[in-house]
């Protein structure tokens, strides 16, 4: 009895969960696939190795992606080093994800209600969510696993490598379980959980990074996974740690939700509040209103990211740029990737992936309006569809600018006080030039949210990942280079390196602006879509 | 005067299913008018084509001589809605709700909102997501009734709602349609219906198969007829749109659509003892409708 409802239970977890598992285990075979590619290609012989692994001893601003090498010599070692460095940063985002939507989202619904009130027990209910999760965590490491079998390495050593990765899921599906019995929204335990994971990649940063401080990547789950040092004298005795540590924090989390109140968390939610009358006054207001809090988190963590780039901007080499990145590179022209100016260039390519990622959020925020049944409330009014999403796509033109101009600006104060002087209009001109490509997509994914509004997150966002994936892997494939070149990241100068490539930014804000008008068309002829 | 809702051959087919078919209704100002069909009748959908949510297959919708989808906007001004689910903002309060909602529709009356709030009994420092479902309901409710639209879309209203509040809701409709507020109330629960409506549409199937004022309507069912006989209840002759069954070992109860004169005579050679004859109750006009495939009563 107990036995079959965990087993339909851990079911229904794993389908729900199925996209994200998918889409996870999509990006784990190919990255565990591509970067060894890359490697060989680039590196073919050891005296290029060596002179890789030679300049990279300077380059901190790689290892603060990437974290710390052992060996970079060999395609194995240096695959360990780009794959789990990674790859250990998205294991632990879908363990938080996964046990925040299997623990804190069912009860947030109400839907574990209806479970419990069931013959199924608080513990039997746990445990199922827990063996989904792990049957997810298995799928990740498989997925790591294969990829790199595909590229040719030895099976032992990407097994360690695969099971080190994989060891991080866990470690932070206890951090989520804590978070959702201490939370009592799933958006409060996302943010909780979130702040963990930010602060376990802090310390293995400041470990990876600054000299006599190697001993803190001891404290944090991601540092553990570098200490398993796969195809470098591989140290699986350390996986303890993580098996221990979550252990610990299951336990912990099982102990608390226990105890509790089905629904309600161990922090006090505030149900009752003063009211506060502000930008209430239009749906665009109370659009900025709720989204406020997303606001926020992605200029301070894009901000911190930008000065962070700025600081180290003057440790710069091409050593640990893949060949992947190398076509990026060889847009500046010959070395200028050595200078501050050329280096930061180039990391602007990663902030315009940034915006247009946030763009995406924001349409997706307006379709969530859409599929929660609150703009039936909302049109039922006497308010224009056409107000609203122009407001919505206003909303979100706004928060582009005010992110790409926060990069261009933090960075150029954080290359000033790491001692590089750099001039403020030029920042603010390559923050400024992420705009072109973020507004096209925010055009297009405007258009998908009104063609085919239930589909519309998944396209857009695939659809900015995809090109700037292509961006930097399509030149390894043997394609023609006008396929190679179809996608937006290709046409981008990179300010202030290069030109501003006027021409190419025109042509994007034209089908930015066209695709908007038609979403807006569209979006007035079509019957609203519930969930 | 341009009637408040007016529709003309409305349709609305969702992929195969049609949801709603040809609907032709007006409903003229001052009017409470009651909307009646079981789950997934149509009657949602009608609403929301009355709203311009959905775009009209065919025909049309007008709310005050406005066409409700080409010109939702200033069709809205004379109207407010509430919906049979409350979707409202999780984060924000009953009071900012209420604030936010007055902003959007102009012409609320705030004294009329308090008067409200007190007599539903609403705590309105409460967050949304923090209300049970009839608390959040009637949130909406307050937000509708404090526009003093002069149309009111009511979509089953009142459920979530408790006995005591049910009564705070007919007293407020009572009110509007003292006003002179028109009223649309889209409803299965036939008791709120009865009391409140001056007339009644009854939808099956996305199709209007009965409306008028319930007298008209009860005059179109059927009637029961409740004899007892003295001494053992008499074997009668087959009639036309008579229908009888045993109620006890003396008494027969009989089911007449149409009039009854036909069964009196009948009955005047049999020894009867007591008749009483009932008027049906909307509940069974309403299932009298839904009873048999073919529309007539089954059984």
């Amino acid at each position: 009895m107990g036995l079959t409802a965990a087993r339909a239970l851990a079911r229904r977890a794993f389908r729900d969960a199925r996209v994200r598992t998918i889409s996870f285990a999509y990006l784990f075979v190919v990255i565990a696939y591509i970067q060894p590619v890359g490697y060989r290609d680039a590196y073919p012989t050891l005296s290029s190795r060596l002179l890789f692994a030679r300049s990279f001893a300077e380059n901190k601003a790689i290892r603060l992606f990437y974290g710390v090498p052992h060996d970079l010599l060999t395609v194995a070692g240096y695959t360990a080093w780009r794959v789990g460095g990674t790859l250990a940063i998205f294991a632990a985002v879908f363990g938080l994800l996964a046990a925040v939507r299997a623990l804190r989202t069912e009860e947030d619904t109400g839907r574990m209600e209806l479970v419990l009130a069931g013959s199924v027990g608080r513990g039997t209910a746990y445990l199922a969510a827990m063996a989904a999760i792990a049957a997810g965590a298995l799928i990740m490491g498989l997925a790591e696993f294969a990829g790199l079998l595909l590229a040719g390495l030895p099976a032992g050593g990407s097994a360690d490598l695969a099971l080190a990765t994989a060891s991080v899921v866990p470690v932070f599906v206890g951090v989520g379980a804590l978070t959702s019995q201490l939370a009592s929204t799933r958006r409060m335990a996302l943010e909780l959980g979130g702040a963990a994971v930010g602060l376990f990649l802090a310390l293995r940063v400041i470990a990876d990074t600054s000299a006599g401080a190697g001993w803190l990547r001891w404290a944090t789950p991601l540092g553990w996974a570098e200490e398993v040092r796969p195809f470098a004298g591989a140290h699986p005795i350390v996986l303890l740690l993580p098996v221990a540590a979550t252990v610990l924090l299951l336990m912990l989390a099982a102990r608390i939700a226990a105890g509790r109140d089905i629904g309600t968390g161990v922090l006090p939610a505030r149900e009752c509040a003063k009211p506060h009358l502000s930008l209430l006054s239009s749906p665009l207001a109370q659009a900025l209103r709720s989204e406020r809090a997303s606001l926020i988190v992605w200029l301070s963590s894009i901000g911190a990211f930008a000065y962070i780039t700025g600081v180290i901007a003057k440790n710069t080499s091409t050593a640990g740029i893949s060949k992947s990145l190398q076509r990026e590179v060889a847009k500046l022209g010959a070395g200028s990737i050595v200078t501050p100016t050329g280096y930061l260039a180039f990391v602007f390519i990663f902030f315009i992936l940034a915006v247009s990622l946030f763009v995406c959020a924001q349409i997706g925020a307006a379709r969530h309006e859409e599929a929660d049944e609150r703009l039936e409330t909302l049109l039922s009014l006497p308010l224009s569809r056409r107000g609203w999403l122009g407001g919505r796509l206003v909303l979100a033109l706004a928060g582009a600018t005010a992110i790409s101009l926060t990069a261009g600006l933090l960075t150029w104060a954080g290359a000033e006080s790491g001692g590089v002087s750099i001039a403020l209009a030029g920042m603010l001109e390559a923050g400024l030039n992420c705009l072109p490509v973020a507004l096209m997509f925010l055009g297009i994914a405007a258009l998908a949210y009104a063609i085919l509004p239930r589909a519309s997150a998944g396209l857009s966002y695939g659809l900015v990942t995809v090109a700037f994936l292509w961006d930097l892997f399509g030149s390894l494939l043997s394609v023609p280079h006008w396929l190679v070149q179809a996608t937006p990241f290709a046409h981008v100068g990179l300010v202030p390196a290069q030109p501003f490539r006027a021409g190419a930014a025109v042509i994007m804000l034209a089908i930015a602006v066209a695709s908007a008008l038609a979403a807006v068309w569209i979006f007035q002829r079509r019957d609203l879509t519930g969930p | 005067m341009k009637p408040a809702i007016r529709t003309e051959g409305l349709s609305k087919r969702y992929g195969s299913t049609l949801a709603l078919d040809g609907l032709d209704l007006t409903v003229g100002e001052g009017e409470v008018y009651g909307y009646l069909g079981p789950n997934g009748s149509g009657k949602t959908t009608t609403i929301r084509l009355l709203l311009g949510l959905h775009r009209p297959s065919d025909g049309r919708a007008e709310l005050f001589g406005v066409d409700a989808w080409g010109d939702p906007v200033r069709a809205h001004r004379r109207v407010a809605y509430v919906a049979g689910e409350p979707f409202l903002w999780p984060s924000l309060t009953s009071a900012e709700t209420f604030e936010f909602l007055a902003r959007l529709h102009r012409g609320t009356d705030v004294a009329y909102r308090d008067v409200l709030v007190e007599r539903f009994q609403l705590d309105t420092r409460k967050k949304i997501r923090a209300l049970s479902k009839g608390n959040r309901q009637k949130v909406q409710l307050i937000a509708a009734l404090a526009t003093r639209a002069e149309l009111l879309l009511l979509d089953e209203p009142t459920s979530g709602l408790d006995p005591l509040m049910e009564v705070a809701f007919r007293d407020c409709i009572e009110e509007a349609k003292g006003r002179g507020q028109t009223v649309f109330l889209s409803s299965h629960i036939l008791s709120e219906v009865e009391a409140l409506c001056d007339r009644v549409g009854i939808l099956r199937d996305g199709k209007l198969v009965d409306e008028g004022t319930l007298a008209e309507l009860r005059h179109l069912a059927v009637q029961t007829v409740e004899v007892t006989f003295q001494g053992q209840a008499p074997q009668l002759p087959p009639l036309e749109g008579v229908h009888v069954q045993s109620a006890g070992p003396n008494a027969l109860r009989f089911e007449v659509s149409g009039s009854i004169g036909p069964l009196i005579a009948a009955l005047a050679e049999h020894p009867v003892a007591t008749l009483t004859s009932r008027e049906p109750s909307l509940e069974e006009i309403f299932l009298h409708h839904y009873d048999g495939t073919d529309g007539h009563a089954g059984s």
